[in-house]
């Protein structure tokens, strides 16, 4: 055909996908048939042919069904997966049923407990203090706040913030009140009040918007006492610029819910103290 | 004719003996076989253009899928073994697609 010199002026000239399907035969195909026309082929390059062609027969049907194999086998392995999943979730909900049983009874035996000792003063200081930390369901008086995103929020400027529910509970709680409680979740004094991703986290659980915030107090001067702190100036201030959604009623009649955990990792009684 | 023969062989002594291919081999086999599909069309359309030689087609075949499976196994010793294949199977897809063009205007004039 051509000389390496041309074929090389050629790639150049064509680029290489161009001369890529140019050249697509082996070139020794052509030289032979042009050096040395209507030679017979031996048996020995016939035989090679027929083993090279087995060899490609081998070939193709194994790598078909060595693929057929894999798929088979890692579908196989995925269904296993999937069951093993299935199967560790079942026992997670289980577990989680049992851990909730188990807290109910232990309450009713707190209960069962401190009633038997009804006399002794217990009952009622245990009482007295599930008020007080949060730890049992309240009624009372007191103050209802909605607080919401200014409408057509578009940047975090007017969004209700983690900061702004803050300083609401705290002016709240400075004004007097005696429990708090945001969207159902009540306050303990180890609640924090944290934005996370878009959603804030009260007690660990994302709340969304409008915040309903519920506080029991004197429902008389909690009001005003709210207006004179500096949190409820801040607030007073948020609403004005910033356009957020502030709204306070009062209500006779609240029930805030007791705390969902009120586990204490390191404190521990000290015996010595105790009364 | 013969050569048919030979091809049927081959896929029955696949089906009898399949054999199993060794871990370290799994990944050149897809290649070695695309390499070798390009040599046995180039060696069909040589065929029908008249200048077939079992010579040429034996060492072609050998050299095509030897070399193909030799730059997947370069590739992988220098961490590129995923581009290097699909460069691979791109420029002999090329090839068989244009001899398959050939064998097809031999077969059909068209």
């Amino acid at each position: 055909m051509s000389s390496p010199a041309e074929q090389q002026q050629e790639r150049i000239r064509v680029g290489l996908i161009e001369y890529l399907s140019r050249h697509t035969l082996d070139e020794d195909y052509a030289r032979i048939a042009r050096d040395r026309p209507g030679r017979r082929s031996s048996w020995l390059a016939t035989g090679a042919m027929l083993v090279t062609l087995a060899v490609f027969g081998v070939l193709v049907f194994t790598a078909a069904s060595q693929t057929t194999r894999n798929a088979s086998t890692s579908a196989r392995d995925r269904a296993t997966l999937i069951d093993q999943v299935n199967a560790r979730r079942a026992t997670v909900q289980q577990r989680n049923e049992q851990v909730r049983a188990l807290r109910r009874e232990n309450d009713r035996l707190d209960t069962d407990l401190l009633a038997g000792q009804k006399g002794s003063r217990v009952f009622e200081r245990a009482q007295r203090l599930s008020v007080l930390t949060g730890a049992g369901k309240v009624k009372g008086q007191g103050v209802r706040v909605v607080v919401d995103d200014a409408p057509h929020a578009a940047s975090d400027r007017n969004k209700v913030l983690d900061s702004d529910l803050q300083k609401l509970v705290n002016g709240l709680w400075e004004a007097g009140a005696e429990a708090i409680s945001i969207n159902g979740q009540r306050l303990t004094n180890l609640s924090a009040i944290r934005q996370a991703g878009l959603a804030i986290n009260v007690n660990y659980r994302p709340l969304t918007a409008p915040y309903t915030v519920l506080a029991i107090g004197n429902m008389n001067t909690l009001p005003s006492r709210f207006a004179e702190t500096t949190h409820g100036a801040t607030w007073f201030d948020l609403q004005q610029q910033v356009g957020l959604r502030f709204d306070m009623k009062t209500d006779r009649a609240l029930v805030l819910p007791a705390a969902d955990q009120l586990s204490l990792r390191y404190a521990t009684l000290s015996k010595e103290e105790h009364r | 004719m013969i050569a048919a023969i030979g091809l049927v062989v081959g896929i029955l002594l696949g089906l009898v003996l399949t054999p199993d291919v060794p871990q370290w081999l799994e990944p050149y086999l897809p290649i070695a076989v695309v390499a070798a599909l390009d040599a046995v069309f180039g060696a069909l359309r040589a065929f029908l253009d008249g200048i077939f030689n079992d010579k040429v087609f034996v060492i072609s075949f050998v050299s095509n899928v030897v070399i193909a499976a030799l730059i997947v196994f370069l590739g992988d010793k220098l961490g590129v073994g995923a581009q290097l294949s699909t460069g691979v199977v791109v420029v002999l897809g090329i090839r068989i697609f244009s001899n398959v063009a050939a064998i097809r205007r031999h077969i059909f004039h068209a």
